[in-house]
């Protein structure tokens, strides 16, 4: 029965190639919004997730990663000196302006990391090194910044929040969700830069438990002796970061309405394809009913071309995603390719195409044999 | 042995509206193994009726009707499909072959309805075809067929139904004379070969000499019935 499906579809070529089209077309649109919106949600908390650690303190309902408060560093020792607690690091995440060469300034996220241990750090160095950031003004930025800031050489100088700071190193991979350009400084010298901080202060607190405790249960009896700030493990601090730019900045509903209309639109232009193909064969099916097909083997022929529909448009889809994601990355945005999105786009597709069938399922279930006799 | 078809006052009322059409009225018949009979009869006689309700696809309004040997009831659909696919196979006059699908394919599509696929299937359909004499337009599509091979690519599809007995409505309603003709000669020397029985309706009087029997209707009634000599 997929034989025949095939047949119908590859005889009828223009409709088959509109309605190929029309798949492309969505399941391209719907490959891209989640690609983008995966994207995005990785930016949001790439720092999060490069940082090595188990647990994330941080001031009292802290929403994300970018716009934290900063609190008292009494809240570190404590934490290092909870038991369970193998070792800990201070980090700060801060605003602070930037002094374009050409005059004007432009906002930037600062973080201050301790660069002894790099925790909070870069991760992925284009030149330099994460521990060129200790015992003085020196200052890391990342490649993606170049496009705010212009070109960045090591060794130059940069005003940041009127301190002249000397480049030391370039990252790779380090964006935010709000778009402003990331400097990486050391943890004393973040401190003192940023004066609405006071200088006993940090933002952060991440720490690392000593094997053989159970990473919740030290957050239990951290939450329950820290006051004034939260207490994440690593993994709901950075979903919590991906939901509040993704969710509550209304970003992902937009991306999940042209996933739900590309979704719609596909099902229309499979159902239309699928309606009338089934209309114009309403004849053969029926005489096949009237031989002895029973609706199961007619519904197979249907779906089988529903099925086709599907596969070959997701499988063009994909290759187009594919191809363009470089495209995007020209463009600076982080377009997601995974397995699981594919296969989740995959499914989507089938549902998609399958649906659509439905419609035409009815119809030759109710087909009027009487028709047959009429010439 | 199973006499294939009884009907006892088989008829049936169509209403519209107000209007009441006495389609098929008080017809009984019997229909005997091997038998080729040909339903002649005006426009809007009763054959198409008639001949939908010997298929087990319309309800009739009144009679009985017994299917070589089943009381055939129509309220149960499903004892319907049981019955069809075992006994009944149809020709029409719109050809209905699938345009996609060259003749062996159409005739491989039914064989594989019926359970049978691969080499044996191929051999069947490739006898069938060339039993209707179109060995060489096996592969044709539809649309490079004319009218009088693709009516004689249905009649191999319906054969490979394989079932006893096969209904046509007006197979030669498409067809010149020569092809209607020709038509009709492979299939009624096709049911002799294979022991089946046909009911072929039709207006088409130019056929009439190719039946065992012919029945000629008007008005819904059976008003003549003219056997072959010998
Ligand atoms: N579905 C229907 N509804 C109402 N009247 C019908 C219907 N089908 C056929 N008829 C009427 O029944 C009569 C017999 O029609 P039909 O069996 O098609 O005759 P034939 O096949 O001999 O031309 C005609 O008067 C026709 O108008
Ligand atoms: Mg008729």
């Amino acid at each position: 029965m997929f034989y025949v499906a095939l047949r119908i579809i590859l005889y009828d070529k223009v409709r088959s190639l509109i309605t190929l089209l029309g798949v492309v077309f969505a399941v391209g649109l719907i490959f891209a919004q989640m690609g983008i919106f995966l994207g995005l949600m990785e930016t949001s908390s790439v720092i999060v997730d490069h940082t090595p650690g188990d647990i994330w303190v941080t001031s009292k309902n802290s929403k994300n990663f970018d716009f934290s408060q900063p609190f008292p560093e009494y809240i570190y020792h404590q934490v290092t000196a909870e038991d369970g607690i193998q070792s800990a690091e201070k980090l700060i995440v801060a605003w602070g302006i930037i002094r374009q060469k050409e005059g004007g300034t432009e906002q930037v996220e600062i973080v201050g990391y301790n660069p002894d241990t790099g925790i909070g750090g870069p991760w992925d160095m284009v030149e330099g090194d994460p521990s060129l950031v200790k015992n003085g003004n020196f200052a890391i930025v990342d490649e993606s910044a170049m496009k705010r800031l212009g070109d960045i050489q090591i060794g130059e100088y940069r005003d940041v929040l009127w301190h002249r700071l000397q480049i030391v190193g370039i990252s790779r991979g380090v964006k935010s969700f709000t778009t402003a350009p990331i400097i990486f400084t050391s943890f004393n010298l973040a401190q003192s830069l940023v004066t609405y901080m006071g200088s006993d202060s940090t933002v952060f607190v991440v720490a690392k438990v000593s094997p053989g405790h159970s990473v919740p249960e030290v957050i239990k009896s951290l939450q329950k002796k820290l006051k004034g700030v939260d207490v994440y493990d690593k993994g709901s601090f950075s979903r919590k970061t991906r939901l509040y730019w993704t969710m509550e900045t209304g970003v992902g509903f937009s991306f999940m309405l042209t996933i739900l209309i590309s979704f719609l639109i596909g099902m229309l232009i499979v159902g239309q394809t699928i309606y009338n193909s089934t209309m114009e064969h309403i004849k053969e099916f029926g005489t096949l009913k009237a031989l002895g097909a029973s609706n199961y083997e007619i519904y197979k022929i249907i779906f089988s071309q529903a099925m086709i529909n599907a596969l070959s448009g997701y499988l063009v889809s994909l290759l187009i995603t594919i191809m363009s994601a470089k495209i995007y990355e020209a463009f600076g945005m982080v377009m997601v390719i995974k397995g699981w999105v594919n296969l989740l786009v995959l499914a989507l597709t089938f549902i998609m195409c399958l649906s659509a069938a439905f419609i035409s399922i009815r119809k030759v279930k109710r087909i009027d044999p009487a028709i047959l006799f009429r010439g | 042995m199973q006499i294939p078809i009884i009907t006892k006052g088989f008829s049936k009322i169509y209403t519209e509206g107000q209007f009441t059409v006495n389609a098929v009225s008080d017809v009984d018949l019997q229909l005997d193994e091997g038998e080729v009979v040909g339903l002649f009869g005006p426009s809007g006689s009763g054959k198409t009726t008639l001949l939908s309700m010997l298929g087990c696809i319309l309800r009739p309004s009144g009679g009985s009707f017994e299917l070589y040997g089943n009381n055939v009831v129509f309220q149960d659909d499903r004892k319907l499909t049981e019955l069809r696919k075992k006994y009944i196979s149809f020709i029409f006059q719109g050809f209905n072959l699938f345009p996609a699908l060259t003749a062996f394919e159409n005739v491989m599509l039914v064989l594989k309805l019926k359970g049978i696929e691969g080499n044996p299937a191929e051999q069947r359909a490739i006898e069938l075809l060339s039993a209707v004499g179109l060995q060489d337009r096996i592969h044709f599509l539809p649309r490079d067929l004319s009218g009088g091979q693709k009516q004689r690519v249905a009649i191999a599809r319906a054969l490979a139904a394989d079932a006893p007995l096969i209904l046509a409505d007006e197979p030669t309603g498409n067809l010149d004379f020569v092809n209607g003709r020709k038509v009709m000669e492979v299939l009624n020397d096709l049911a002799k070969k294979q022991n089946r029985c046909v009911i072929v309706a039709t207006h088409d009087n130019r056929i009439e000499d190719v039946f065992d029997r012919i029945i000629y209707m008007e008005d819904g009634r059976v008003i003549r019935e003219k056997r072959r000599e010998g």
